[in-house]
């Protein structure tokens, strides 16, 4: 039986120190005191890595980032500048008449953007998003823009409506604003757009 | 004395036990657990599920009429959807042009959010702090604060985390107090204030919907704060709970297994089996439970009802220690039995089945070298976009990989996931600064034709400029200003004649040119009067006419002095334009060129980086088969030295056999 013992002691040890092997650094926090804490939580998790390496990784990342920045405002200085810049967003309210399936957009007879919408992108938009779905140049005075929505009204009939709108365009960026609602009153989508000011 | 000796006792034993299975449920929580086959468990501190709750997991997601800055509506298009170098590069543009008002405030936590999920602790703690400090209001700087003591708890600031907890001043909104509350208890434990972190999870556990991860916290802050019978009550009672997501099910087995190595350390076999025989046979913690089922028998002396367990564990995928440690358990148990020609035939089994491994771990850790594990993972999870969630979810199926499997648990680590998810990372700057560098030649060609058109625009323009002769409009406008004055001074009445009033006046002066030279002639006295009533007829309407016409001269001027002076504001555009249109040109050339050479710059830093990082993730990889061919070493050795024993034994019982004979 003492071999026994003996043999039992050397499989819990084997497998404690397997534990912690695994575990290179356990500490307070990822002992299981905090079990849905420790995983992430770990503060020994950046030591994966030599801690200069994710330092530096974490610079290397903040400077991209703030180089993508300044890269996308000269991109849209260049090509949209703000006096000539028109800009049209899609949003959904609620969308529970309406199963968004794609966008397409004309500006004084042009088409100027279509879309198709992925389920994500429904999705994101369902949650609050505002998609930019077009930015372009326009030049000061009348023009006249034009909205086709296409997807599944109610009882997933085939759904397609335009929506029609004469804006003004001075000096200033000119933001529209797409917008799909539902109206509970006449259980029916709405398109409507808005134009910001 | 010796009462309290083995009390500590317990508690170390328990303690050990919990923090054997921590590293098994360390994994399943913080990444994949695919291996395992279990699902993803959302914990409250992974960041996986943030686009499910935060910033709006206190409330209800905002309706799109809420969102009052379609530019902010944009990053959380992309937010939404997981795509977050998207989000956060458009929030910063977005920000850059000042257009997220009135969502500042909710836009700089999106950012800071973003940053920590990206892994920029620092990036993200300086953008909690700046928000605090600029005095946001409340509801805003508490979830900074709580963010911030996050981030300080990752970072192993403990101290700080503490006092980052006790800067927030009310109730977090909706589930975000149970995160809190539980941070709070983690640091506290963290700190070892044991007594401290009970009572935060004493009062959530009190709550409707204590979660089991909340009773299983506070089990185990009860045994390190040295209260074993209760703490080991609440686990116990984790370990019985009926359990409906997989999560559950996982955290109900850890309680299990740790229960019952404890009550085996303890030598309560029968005890420990009870525990053991709770776990589920095909979770993450099965290979555990059945190995420590199988020693809790045989402590129990019943070696037939150990074999049960060790002979299923030992078909099992060598990949884990426990299956390894089953390979000797189960020939050890056959010798035990009497069995010596099957315990022998065992073992040799096995020491071929750790050769194989062996061999098979050599060829992995040179694969793993030549980048074959990673170039298979990248493979295998495409993925376009840095996330914190990104996780792995399938095992390359490399011919030269052959025990790829064996890395099925250090890849749902966090360590390894975190290595990995900066490398994948690293490998999508790359992507994007190579299109910036494509992208920025495109932008200089598109301004080297706009400099061409320009100077081939500006003679026409020159000339048309010269044509529309602009000051002798403005030399006119004037006379005819100094006109105006005059005739309303003078009261010019026929300044405004109609032409049919200047033909008739005309008229009326060639009649009396006539009549004068006819002189004094009475015959012509009839013409004169009826002449003298029409010019007077004429005068009095003009007279009549004038307060009228003059106000339309003037409005006319007017109208010209406006558009005058619109015709002045473009000429002046123009001049601008050509004053200034070159500088704007240069202005972006330059710009352009600033960019590209930091685009430049940044290339072979990240490449640099990701070579680093892809080695440092291949060395993880390493380290771990290489750790799993010592133990393989270890339980080679003891199953040669137990052939040998077995032989001995043989041998002997063969000579004392033939002695007595002699």
């Amino acid at each position: 039986m003492s071999k026994r013992s003996l043999l039992m002691a050397a499989f819990l040890s084997l497998a404690v120190l397997a534990a912690a092997s695994a575990q290179p650094t356990p500490t307070p926090s990822n002992a299981p005191a905090s079990a849905p804490a420790p995983a992430p939580a770990a503060p020994a998790a950046p030591t994966s890595t030599p801690a200069s390496l994710d330092d530096r990784i974490q610079d290397a990342k903040a400077d991209v980032i703030r180089l993508n920045r300044d890269l996308m405002v000269l991109e849209e200085e260049l090509l949209f500048p703000a006096n000539t810049q028109v800009a049209i967003f899609v949003s959904m309210d609620v969308g529970k008449m309406f199963s968004l399936d794609s966008v397409r957009v004309k500006l004084d007879g042009k088409d100027v953007a279509g879309y198709l919408y992925t389920p994500a992108e429904v999705q994101a938009l369902h949650r609050g998003g505002v998609q930019r779905l077009y930015v372009g140049n326009l030049k000061v005075g009348t023009h006249e823009l034009v909205a086709f929505f296409t997807g599944k009204g109610p009882h997933d009939r085939d759904y397609k409506r335009g929506a029609t709108i004469k804006i003004e365009k001075g000096t200033d960026p000119k933001v529209i604003e797409l917008q799909i609602k539902d109206s509970t009153g006449k259980l029916q989508p709405e398109f409507e757009v808005k134009v910001w000011q | 004395m010796k009462r309290q000796s083995r009390r500590w006792t317990r508690i170390a034993a328990l303690l050990a036990a919990l923090a054997f299975t921590a590293s098994a449920v360390h994994a399943q929580a913080s990444g994949d657990s695919r291996p395992a086959g279990a699902s993803l468990p959302s914990t409250w501190m992974d960041m996986s599920n943030w686009a499910n709750w935060w910033p709006w997991r206190d409330s209800k997601p905002p309706l799109p009429t809420g969102v009052e800055s379609p530019h902010y509506g944009d990053s959380l298009f992309y937010f939404f959807q997981g795509r977050y170098f998207t989000s956060v590069t458009r929030l910063m543009v977005s920000q850059q042009f000042g257009r997220m008002a009135p969502h500042d405030d909710e836009a700089e936590i999106l950012r800071g959010g973003l940053f920590l999920s990206y892994g920029m602790h620092r990036e993200a703690g300086e953008v909690f702090a700046r928000l605090i400090e600029r005095g946001a209001k409340q509801p805003v700087r508490d979830r900074a604060w709580f963010y911030l003591a996050k981030i300080r708890y990752q970072r192993a600031l403990y101290a700080e985390s503490e006092e980052a907890l006790g800067r927030i001043e009310k109730r977090l909104p909706g589930n975000l107090e149970e995160d809190r509350a539980l941070l709070q208890a983690n640091v506290l434990m963290a700190r070892g204030k044991y007594i401290e972190a009970i009572a935060v999870l004493e009062a959530l556990a009190k709550g409707p919907g204590a979660t089991s991860y909340v009773r299983y916290n506070l089990g185990v802050a009860l045994v390190r704060s040295g209260d074993l019978t209760r703490g080991t009550t609440l686990l116990d009672e984790v370990g019985k709970l009926p359990a409906t997501t997989d999560e559950y099910r996982s955290l109900r087995d850890k309680a299990n297994v740790a229960l019952g190595f404890a009550s085996l350390q303890e030598g309560r076999g029968e005890q420990a089996r009870v525990y053991l025989e709770r776990v589920r046979l095909s979770g993450m913690f099965s290979n555990k439970a059945l190995l420590g089922f199988g020693w809790a028998a045989a402590a129990q002396g019943q070696m037939k009802t150990a074999l049960v367990p060790w002979s299923e564990l030992a078909t099992r995928d060598p990949g884990d220690a426990a299956v390894l440690e089953a390979k000797l358990a189960v020939p050890y148990a056959m010798a035990d039995l009497g069995a010596s020609a099957q315990a022998l035939e065992l073992y040799q089994d096995a020491i071929g089945v750790f050769d194989r491994e062996s061999v098979n771990l050599d060829k992995s850790v040179s694969a793993i070298r030549s980048g074959k594990l990673l170039d298979g993972l990248i493979a295998s999870n495409p993925g376009d976009e840095m996330g914190w969630f990104w996780s792995i979810s399938e095992l390359p199926e490399a011919q030269d990989l052959p025990l790829g499997g064996h890395l099925a648990l250090l890849m749902a680590t966090h360590p390894f996931q975190e290595a990995f998810k900066n490398y994948r990372d690293l490998l999508y700057l790359s992507r994007n600064l190579q299109q910036w560098q494509e992208s920025l030649g495109v932008l200089r060609d598109m301004l080297v034709n706009r400099r061409q058109a320009f100077a081939e625009r500006l003679p026409q323009v020159r000339e048309k400029e010269r044509a529309l002769d602009l000051a002798g409009f403005e030399q006119r406008y004037e006379e005819l200003k100094t006109e105006l004055e005059r005739v309303e001074r003078d009261a010019d009445a026929a300044a405004f004649a109609t032409p049919r009033e200047r033909d008739l006046q005309a008229r009326l002066d060639r009649v009396r040119e006539a009549l004068e030279r006819g002189g004094n002639d009475p015959e012509l006295a009839q013409a004169r009067e009826r002449t003298r009533r029409v010019a007077g007829a004429l005068l009095w309407q003009q007279n009549d006419q004038f307060s009228v016409r003059l106000w339309s001269a003037k409005k006319g001027m007017q109208e010209l002095q406006s558009n005058l002076a619109q015709a002045q504001r473009r000429d002046a555009a123009l001049a601008a334009a050509q004053r200034d249109e070159p500088a704007r040109l240069d202005a972006f050339a330059s710009r352009i060129d600033a960019l590209a050479t930091r685009v430049d710059a940044m290339m072979p830093r990240v490449a640099a980086l990701t070579q680093e990082q892809q080695a440092a993730v291949q060395e993880l990889a390493v380290a771990e088969l290489l750790r799993q061919k010592e133990r393989l070493v270890g339980y080679g050795t003891q199953a040669r030295f137990a052939v040998a024993q077995i032989v001995d034994r043989a041998s002997m019982a063969k000579e004392t056999g033939r002695a007595p004979a002699q």
